[in-house]
């Protein structure tokens, strides 16, 4: 096949003006939007009262005990196990003892319970409104328009997402119309927003969408519908079966190790 | 490999590990936006374009460790080219970069050379 001639498109230079610069500056200003939003919007964490503060805490306290063993001498773990075991098991930590044994509450009905899909709810809707928004804005105003060309070449199945909106069939692929623009700025951008916002900012729906994969086990380990005193009653037989083993254990030899090699 | 029990004497610390991570990360993304501005300015097109990209990438990490990794890697007693002092995988310390700042690369790449070359 010979080689083509390279496709020159006069364009008038008003298209960036009026086309790529808006569109452009929207994003960003979007993402700068979406941060404060998000960091407005954020829940305050709830106070708890006395009793239940006491039972997450003494939770907490046991699986740190637990996964930190090494760093007691074996005395003071075995005092700790003992003492949390105890109390683990006559239920000297629970919110409510008299209602052990008893099927935990309905979820739904809890009202602390709705806080937790509250936020997440805001937090998509943050992400949906304002590209939906803008998706249908740079619709209106600017579909048709071939405004920017791709430095580098690409395959002709991407003319139909390229140049969406552009009803030309002869068009080199690589010429980009508005639309495809601002697919291009959702991906590009976040390195913009780290500049501006700092690198844990909530701009780009890209390090949202990360972010939501990971943090998930930690809070619910107290969530709604789990029966504090079954959870109790694991930890307790965990901290049991703890092995335990100090990392002064040998520590001299090690020292006389390290100094000898030298 | 360490096992469970050489971490606990030596433990590693979370919060410096993201630490190191994050300065890394945020200057591969500033240095991919800047080289997109210059591969754009200069007019590369296609292939050069990315090997333009690629070969500044490893520049700047290579220099980031020479200047910030190496001084105190080397004194402690880490091979040459060794990260393991501040980095947990030297894979994700040389080649992390090249694919996380490819999407900020190629939006100022596009810009400019439209710009230049309009």
């Amino acid at each position: 096949m010979a080689q083509l001639p390279a496709q020159t498109i006069h364009r008038d230079p008003q298209l960036f003006y009026w086309i790529l610069f808006p569109i452009t500056v929207v994003m960003v200003l979007t993402g700068i939007l979406r941060h404060y939003a998000s960091v407005l919007m954020a829940t305050q964490p709830k106070r708890f009262d006395q009793k239940s503060i006491k039972e997450q805490r003494s939770m907490v306290h046991g699986v740190a005990t637990r996964s930190n063993f090494h760093v007691l001498s074996a005395p003071s773990f075995r005092a700790r196990r003992d003492y949390l075991t105890n109390a683990y098991e006559s239920g000297a930590f629970l919110k409510d003892p008299d209602r052990r044994g008893q099927p935990p509450a309905n979820p739904m009905t809890d009202p602390n319970a709705m806080d937790g899909m509250m936020g997440m709810m805001k937090n998509n809707m943050a992400m949906m409104i304002p590209n939906t928004l803008i998706m249908s804005w740079i619709n209106a105003f600017f579909s048709g328009f071939v405004i920017i060309k791709l430095p580098f070449p690409i395959t002709v199945k991407f003319k139909s997402m390229l140049q969406a909106g552009v009803m030309t069939k002869e068009m080199d692929p690589r010429w980009m119309s508005s639309i495809s623009w601002y697919f291009l700025c959702i991906f590009g951008l976040q390195s913009v927003f780290n500049f501006i916002l700092g690198s844990d900012n909530a701009a780009s729906q890209m390090a949202q969408q990360m972010g939501a994969m990971g943090p998930q086990a930690g809070p619910q380990m107290f969530g709604p519908g789990v029966d504090p005193d079954k959870q109790f009653k694991t930890e307790a037989e965990n901290l049991a079966v703890v092995e335990h083993y100090s990392v002064l254990d040998d520590v001299e030899d090690r020292l006389l190790e390290s100094i000898k090699s030298k | 490999m360490p096992t469970e029990k050489e971490f606990q004497i030596a433990p590693i610390v979370p919060e410096s590990v993201i630490h190191n991570t994050k300065a890394l990360s945020n200057l591969q993304n500033l240095t991919a936006s800047i080289f997109g501005a210059a591969a754009g300015i200069l007019g590369l097109e296609s292939y050069s374009g990315f090997l333009f990209y690629f070969v500044f990438t490893i520049l700047t990490t290579v220099l980031f460790y020479t200047i910030r990794v190496a001084p105190t890697s080397l004194k402690a007693g880490h091979a040459m080219f060794d990260t393991g002092r501040y980095f947990r995988s030297s894979y994700e310390f040389w080649a992390g970069g090249l694919f996380g700042g490819l999407a900020g690369y190629i939006l100022t790449w596009t810009l400019f050379y439209g710009l230049v070359r309009a």
